[in-house]
């Protein structure tokens, strides 16, 4: 659910046309039945998800592990120990990995692909083909492309035609299991910004296009100075969704890491389950949690910032 | 239109979901192993409890907070070791001497069996299962190699020696699921210095200790002879079960598994316990104990059907379902395996020496495995050498803050 | 939107000629590029052909031969399909997914769209911050609310229930909706609204018979986005069921990476087919809803 943390860059705007000249009584009962259609979705919004955030930075403040320590004042001490942990640095590490990775990978190739499907005959069909794999749950691919990368799969069958007899395992070394997965999961989540970016070239207007190419602008001139400009909006939207996605990214690194004995180095989303429920030290990985949840809400508040400079720049 | 027909649909889920029947009391039996399903039906069908399975990491999780809250189950499994050691020190489980008491006098179980259930001098659980860890060894592919079960150190890595020669893998182990990286390196420890293997447990002896690079120097030489299968399999008792390597070491519940890859257990499977390398040692065998408790709060019915599993007729249909074997000296074998190691155990007096999952401190646990399963993967005296380096900067980390 | 026009133009100078040649490059450039993207959506398609070879084969077909060969018959496919059933408990795994996944995303987009009525429709002071409270539901990594709901339905007796599923499921799939339905209802001519409440018609029923039918086709297209997540959930139906009759299908698979399991890839990798064949055959079926909720989702 990459799509979870769109924000919206009128938020604002519309409270600014609240009607001057309704009478008082009105505006009472304006407010009363639009907060009595607004009280489900809050009461479900507040008890389901933000009282168990609040309730993680909370634990992530005590000194709770197994048995004991629940409710007991721990202060930063869980913080502090996300220095010394072995495993925090190289989680953080391929986090970071994963992040820049989800920048530059799914963003370039599903802007490549619009590209090239804008306009073009059979474009719906392989639309379709491109956002299929989207469709597929996480664990469903990450099992399909566990046997790919198998010592005896198809990875290292293809290579072999090439190059001779390969016997790597891609997903037991410390140096391809990142890529691996990643390739993985570009595979599959490519569809998403592919599919944005078309609906961008979609809206761009012709004229623009038109009047360059009568003035002698070559195909990349075109798409460097007119197309690309114009679509800025729509790239930020992607580029915001990626990252956010490469952040959190955890089933597929699960189900391919099943064996990889270095797996809870793989992520912080998976040190965090992995010190939760397999070391059973709630406190720490609740802090880990908050860590990784203050990250995602500077990303959102900094991509809100940025929306707002390049409408502004557009306009 | 499609909205009425969405709110149909909605009303007619909730409406199923709000029909979740009503539990009644009852006595549940919690626990992380549904791979024994066939175990739990037949005893419960005994015993009148209900077993519920859970996967093992949300199993741990919901023990510990339930037993904060006081809402335990009345029986659940646990682990032996650091573990029993932590449950037992939250007080959510009861002492339960006096049925160990009558067991024994009852000549159920064996007296040696109590330590391993037991915190400080006092037990609180019952064995569910017992599994000593041997050499499993398949007849055929002796036989055809014209081999014998070893006897000596000398023996052992002639048999790996001519089977290697004769282009069969000697010994099946990989790191599936990323926690049997131990095996081999507890097995070496305690062929070579089991006093060492004992004392790094406790934090006496450091992991890059001249007696913990004897075995791997051991287990660096064997690799690179090649005497191990691809540790990248995920497939492991079925490449046993499927001839794929001659011998297996692992704990006795594997067998139940291997019959259902289409192994003949019966006959085709043979047994031996992993020789010492200096001969004049005692006789030593791990021994993994699968204990069941009984909640602080239990009621009367839950105690009755606790009791269930200290009787001869629990182990016996325990044993039937699925070649399980909780340690219980009337029970018939469920597979000739488990008669030939009670009868070399007691022949050979052989001590138990608990397993190293358990005996390991759990916080660095995953950490130290996972070092160990490097190892595996990369069988060189330099990952060697890296894997000591690292298990001991954890462990002494570890000893030095606790 | 902003237009960027040449500074003059000058019809009579223009080469008519030089212009058409260079769009009939522009054209064979495009259709090369078409050959690119064929290329490479088929190369996108392995995967999924690697999975359908994969089911027609025996394990034993399987662990011998090419893995990419084309399967030598179809039975073994009759094997696979029932080992990954019974093995996973496939039955009552596929039911609990569509009453979770069903009643989750159907009860969310609706309560949604009540939400966005209310915040989009009606006027007062306070609306923004209801609706910004609304909206944090969306920016939380999920890894955030695991141990405390997981400890929470411990305590409210909600672990292991599919009222607790409904209810977590229901929650989680609220906020995305309501961010599109907000500006899509806010879009929405209001007269019609002033007219019912002339004829005395009250709230809910102008909600429910006025409102509600107008913003059906975004709420199909974000009830299917929302069904398809709440079917691929794996983490929170691990963490809040336990036991088999109330798993849904992800987590059932995962009988198929424990420690103990002896499955062969064929029967795992079918396991995955008939898991992902329910979303994956109402994505080719609506697939231009999909695509309508995900232009939605763009603005």
């Amino acid at each position: 659910m990459g799509d979870r943390s769109m924000s919206d860059s009128e938020l604002g705007a519309l409270d600014a046309e609240r009607l001057g000249s309704a009478d008082v009584r009105q505006r009472r009962r304006n407010a009363l039945t639009g907060a009595l259609f607004a009280a489900p979705a809050l009461l479900f919004v507040t008890s389901f998800l933000l009282y168990p955030v609040a309730m993680n930075v909370w634990y992530s403040f005590t000194a709770w592990r197994k048995f004991e320590g629940l409710g007991e004042w721990a202060g930063l001490a869980n913080y502090q120990r996300l220095a010394t942990n072995p495993n925090f640095e190289a989680a953080a590490i391929n986090t970071g990995i994963w992040v820049i990775a989800s920048l530059v990978l799914p963003v370039a190739l599903a802007l490549a692909l619009a590209v090239l499907l804008n306009g073009a005959r059979f474009s719906d069909t392989a639309k379709t083909l491109f956002f299929l794999p989207r469709v597929l749950a996480p664990t469903a691919a990450g099992v399909i492309w566990y046997y790919v990368y198998a010592p005896n799969g198809v990875l290292n069958g293809f290579l072999s035609l090439f190059v001779g007899p390969v016997d790597r395992g891609w997903l037991f070394e410390d140096s391809t299991i990142t890529p691996a997965i990643i390739v993985a999961f570009v595979w599959q989540t490519v569809g998403l910004p592919m599919v944005l970016l078309l609906i961008g070239l979609a809206a761009i207007p012709r004229d623009p296009i038109e009047a360059a190419q009568i003035d002698g602008a070559t195909p990349g001139q075109v798409f460097l100075h007119v197309t690309l400009p114009l679509l800025l909006p729509t790239i930020l939207v992607v580029v915001i969704i990626s990252v956010l996605a490469g952040f959190t990214a955890f089933d597929h690194i699960w189900v391919m890491a099943q064996s990889f004995p270095g797996k809870r180095r793989l992520s912080l989303t998976v040190l965090m389950y992995y010190e939760a429920f397999t070391n059973n030290a709630w406190a720490f990985a609740s802090a880990i949690a908050v860590v990784l949840g203050g990250i995602v809400l500077a990303v959102t508040w900094l991509q809100a910032v940025l929306q707002e400079r390049v409408d502004r720049m557009l306009k | 239109m499609f909205i009425p027909r969405l709110k149909s649909l909605a009303i007619g889920a909730l409406a199923l979901c709000v029909a979740v029947p009503a539990m009644a009391q009852q006595v549940t039996l919690a626990h992380d192993k549904a791979f024994w399903d066939p175990g739990w039906t037949a005893t419960a069908a005994e015993a009148g409890f209900t077993p519920t399975a859970y996967p093992t990491d949300q199993f741990v999780g919901f023990i510990q907070s339930s037993v904060a809250a006081g809402t335990q189950p009345g029986l659940f499994t646990w682990w032996t070791g650091r573990a029993l050691d932590d449950l037992a020190a939250s007080g959510g489980i009861a002492p339960v001497d006096e049925i160990w008491d009558k067991a024994i006098a009852d000549g159920q179980f064996p007296e040696g069996l109590r330590a391993l259930f037991s915190v400080d001098g006092k037990a609180y659980a019952l064995p569910v299962n017992v599994a000593r860890w041997v050499v499993l060894y398949n007849k055929d592919t002796f036989a055809k190699n014209g081999l014998s079960e070893p006897k000596t150190w000398e023996e052992f890595e002639a048999a790996m020696a001519t089977l290697k020669a004769a282009g069969i893998t000697p010994i099946n182990a990989t790191v599936q699921d990323g926690w049997r990286g131990f095996i081999w390196f507890q097995e070496l420890m305690l062929r070579t210095n089991p006093d060492a293997y004992n004392a790094l447990h406790s934090g006496e002896l450091a992991y890059d200790s001249p007696e913990v690079k004897a075995a791997f120097d051991i287990w660096t030489d064997w690799a690179s002879k090649g005497y191990f299968s691809d540790p990248r399999s995920t497939t492991e008792a079925p490449d046993f079960a499927g001839g794929n390597a001659a011998m297996y070491l692992m704990g006795e519940w594997v067998i139940g598994g291997l019959k259902e890859a289409g192994m003949d257990v019966d006959n085709n499977l043979g047994v031996f316990l992993m020789p010492n390398r200096d001969p004049a040692m005692a006789s030593t065998l791990i021994v993994e104990g699968g204990p069941l408790v009984l909640s602080a709060k239990a009621t009367e019915a839950d105690r009755a059907a606790f009791e269930y599993w200290a009787t001869e007729k629990a182990a016996n249909t325990w044993a039937k379902s699925m070649q399980l074997f909780n340690g219980n000296l009337n029970v018939a074998p469920p597979n000739p395996v488990f008669g030939e190691v009670t009868a070399a155990m007691s022949e050979k007096d052989t001590v138990a020496y608990q397993r190293w999952w358990e005996a390991v401190p759990t916080e660095i646990r995953g950490d130290l495995v996972a070092e160990l399963s490097s190892f595996v993967l990369n069988p060189t005296a330099d990952q060697a050498a890296q894997a000591m380096a690292n298990m001991q900067a954890l462990n002494a980390d570890y000893w030095a803050n606790r | 939107m902003n237009r960027v026009q040449p500074q003059h133009l000058d019809l009579s100078a223009i080469d008519w000629r030089e212009v058409a040649r260079r769009k009939r490059r522009l054209v064979s450039g495009g259709s090369w590029g078409m050959w690119l993207a064929v290329a490479m959506a088929l190369l996108w398609m392995v995967p999924f052909y690697y999975l359908l070879i994969t089911i027609f084969k025996s394990p034993a077909e399987f662990a011998t031969g090419p893995k990419l060969a084309l399967p030598e018959g179809l039975w073994p496919v009759v094997g696979n399909v029932s080992a990954a059933w019974q093995a996973a408990r496939m039955g009552p795994a596929f039911l609990n997914s569509a009453i979770y996944a069903v009643t989750g995303a159907a009860s969310a987009v609706i309560i949604a769209a009540m939400a966005a009525h209310g915040l989009a429709r009606f006027d007062f002071r306070g609306r923004t911050a209801l609706f910004m409270t609304i909206f944090a539901g969306t920016v939380f990594p999920l890894q955030l609310y695991l141990i405390p709901l997981f400890f929470s339905y411990q305590s409210l007796g909600l672990i292991d229930t599919r009222l607790g599923m409904i209810l977590f499921y229901t929650a989680i799939c609220i906020p995305f909706p309501v961010l599109v339905l907000r500006n899509y209802m806010s879009q929405m001519s209001r007269e019609m609204d002033e007219a019912a409440r002339m004829d005395g018609c009250g709230e809910f029923r102008l909600f429910f018979s006025i409102v509600l039918p107008n913003a059906s086709s975004p709420m199909l297209a974000l009830f299917l986005l929302q069904f398809t997540w709440v079917w691929n959930d794996l983490l929170f139906a691990t963490v809040l069921t336990q036991s088999p009759e109330l798993r849904p299908i992800m987590p059932a698979l995962q009988v198929f990476q424990g420690g103990y399991a002896s499955q062969s890839p064929t029967v795992i990798l079918t396991a995955s087919f008939l898991a992902s064949l329910p979303t994956v055959l109402l994505f080719l079926a609506m697939r231009r809803t999909f695509m309508t909720g995900l232009t939605a989702a763009r603005n």
